[in-house]
């Protein structure tokens, strides 16, 4: 559609800690035209008892696609039932890839700000989240690099826009780190069974690029900040 | 078997300025204790932080390069009542929890060796209420690494005449002392949690400062080891003190110059906070003299003066050396 070819990824350009002083953790991520700020609050003491785990830290999870964010301006319902379900499919996997129980008795508060949709937004926001976490400093097992991948004429395709979405099947997949362990897939429609094989392949490699450029991106942060660090 | 320690601690020094992120394999050699910031699967240790590899004899953690404040013991700190409890305030101190003030470990008016009784109890609200800031220290540590402060001095307790300040607590550079008397009839308070108070010196203090030049430097030493000659002043003087003055709400007059300067001071020490320049003594007062070069204390937090100014004080200090 874009002359892409069917296993290269949209551009690709993260930054963190770009709200040194209003977040604990923080980062802004592009997927193609998809735009999405995280921030990230925590792990703090819980605003009311009841959130209260003895054991582990709880998540709250907050999504916000903006109004002006896709072609067709509408205002989304916070309660929408699309966005609390991948709300709740995030959740489940970043319970599993944050070492919660590490931080007890607090929370880990999660808000993402969608300012252009183009396609892959729950990669996009599962690749923010995972950025906003380092950045906050909390313990993680790993990485979770997402990327969508669809298939179209016998041929898989990695990282589909709005308008490539609209016309196929695709899902959606969390890799954890560099290995082909999944933390995440979601799949909206059908994809033939003998060619899901392909298309998660080609995903898992795209996830892989993924990970080492948001890698690439923490250790930039990280030597600008200890060459700070070095003229305390 | 001393070579390879040596080879050890080499690598150790090696690999202290390379960064680690989430998921990277550190050792995969069991003799290491796994820290904080590791976590490890089949003896393999692995970082769960993106940070700095530290190696303390066999211990090994990854320090990471952002986060919340962690208490440790003995820290001079700024917090924020947030809730009045049975025997205990909360105060939010910026840390993964909130702090722990038990009712025992304050100075109420009345002299230092008076029991607490249910009186005291039923008025804790009178002492201290929600949203009060104090200035205290970490006592101890709890299991789960929460913090339980008290405020046993003359320098801790109650802030006002002042303004509050919050800066990222990895800049406050930990120093032999927290509080400063600053040029201008300024005190800071930069807590080690990142909390900063500035307010008017109190008469008081002055008085204190200038009969302190007089005495011999050791005897001022801070954290509670007094020499037998300075404790027996500090009882007499904490009797006279400690009335009902400690915790009254009432601000003193703060005249109009005062309160500019009080202003230009928080706004050198979000300039340091801006150009991530650790926060000292030394760099608030050069700080301070080089945002005279600004008439208004206002300007100073344009970015471009914050640029400038932050360059000035790193380049002045090199200089010195």
């Amino acid at each position: 559609m874009d002359g892409r070819r069917w296993n290269e990824l949209r551009r690709f350009q993260c930054r963190i800690n770009t709200h040194p002083n209003s977040a604990d953790g923080s980062s802004f991520v592009e997927q193609g035209n998809s735009k999405v700020v995280c921030i990230v609050e925590g792990p703090m003491e819980p605003p009311s008892r009841s959130q209260l785990s003895a054991t582990e830290a709880t998540l709250n999870i907050s999504l916000n696609v903006t109004p002006f964010s896709s072609i067709d301006r509408k205002r989304r319902n916070k309660n929408e039932r699309r966005i609390q379900e991948i709300i709740t499919s995030l959740k489940r996997t970043f319970e599993q890839s944050i070492i919660t129980d590490k931080y007890p008795r607090t929370t880990i508060s999660i808000t993402c700000h969608v300012l252009t949709l183009d396609g892959g937004l729950i990669s996009a926001v599962t690749n923010s989240i995972t950025l906003a976490l380092i950045d906050a400093g909390i313990a993680m097992y790993d990485y979770i690099s997402s990327v969508s991948a669809g298939f179209y004429d016998n041929t898989p395709l990695l990282d589909l826009n709005q308008l490539e979405e609209n016309d196929l099947s695709y899902l959606t997949i969390g890799i954890v780190g560099k290995s082909e362990k999944l933390a995440l897939l979601i799949l909206e429609n059908k994809i033939p069974l003998d060619k899901l094989e392909g298309v998660l392949a080609i995903a898992v490699a795209g996830g892989h690029r993924i990970r080492d450029m948001m890698d690439k991106e923490v250790r930039r942060h990280g030597e600008l900040r200890l060459s700070k660090l070095a003229n305390k | 078997m001393e070579d390879s320690d040596n080879a050890d601690d080499e690598d150790g020094s090696m690999q202290n300025r390379a960064i680690v992120t989430p998921g990277e394999l550190v050792t995969d050699d069991p003799v290491w204790m796994k820290g904080h910031g590791t976590y490890y699967l089949e003896n393999r240790t692995y970082s769960s932080v993106a940070g700095t590899v530290s190696r303390v004899n066999r211990l090994l953690s990854v320090i990471p390069i952002r986060g919340r404040y962690q208490p440790e013991t003995g820290d001079h700190i700024v917090g924020r009542i947030t809730e009045v409890g049975q025997k205990r305030w909360k105060v939010d101190i910026g840390a993964k929890q909130d702090a722990v003030l038990m009712l025992g470990s304050v100075n109420l008016p009345g002299g230092v060796l008076r029991r607490k009784n249910e009186a005291d109890e039923l008025q804790m609200r009178n002492f201290l209420k929600e949203g009060d800031l104090l200035n205290a220290e970490v006592q101890s540590l709890f299991q789960d690494g929460s913090a339980s402060l008290h405020t046993r001095s003359l320098k801790y307790g109650k802030l006002r005449d002042g303004v509050f300040l919050k800066v990222p607590s990895s800049l406050v550079v930990r120093s032999k002392y927290h509080s400063h008397e600053l040029p201008g009839g300024v005190s800071v308070i930069l807590g080690v949690n990142g909390y900063v108070w500035l307010r008017k010196t109190s008469d008081l203090q002055q008085q204190q400062s200038a009969s302190h030049v007089g005495k011999d430097a050791a005897a001022l030493s801070t954290r509670g080891n007094y020499s037998v000659g300075n404790a027996s002043v500090t009882i007499t003087r904490l009797e006279e003190e400690s009335s009902w003055e400690i915790y009254s709400d009432v601000n003193d007059q703060i005249s109009q110059s005062i309160r500019e300067t009080i202003t230009r001071y928080a706004n050198c020490i979000k300039i340091l906070a801006y150009c991530e320049i650790g926060i000292t003594l030394e760099r608030v007062t050069a700080c301070y003299e080089a945002s005279m070069a600004y008439d208004e204390a206002g300007k100073l937090i344009d970015r471009e003066v914050m640029e400038s100014i932050g360059d000035d004080v790193i380049t002045a200090e090199k200089y010195r050396g």
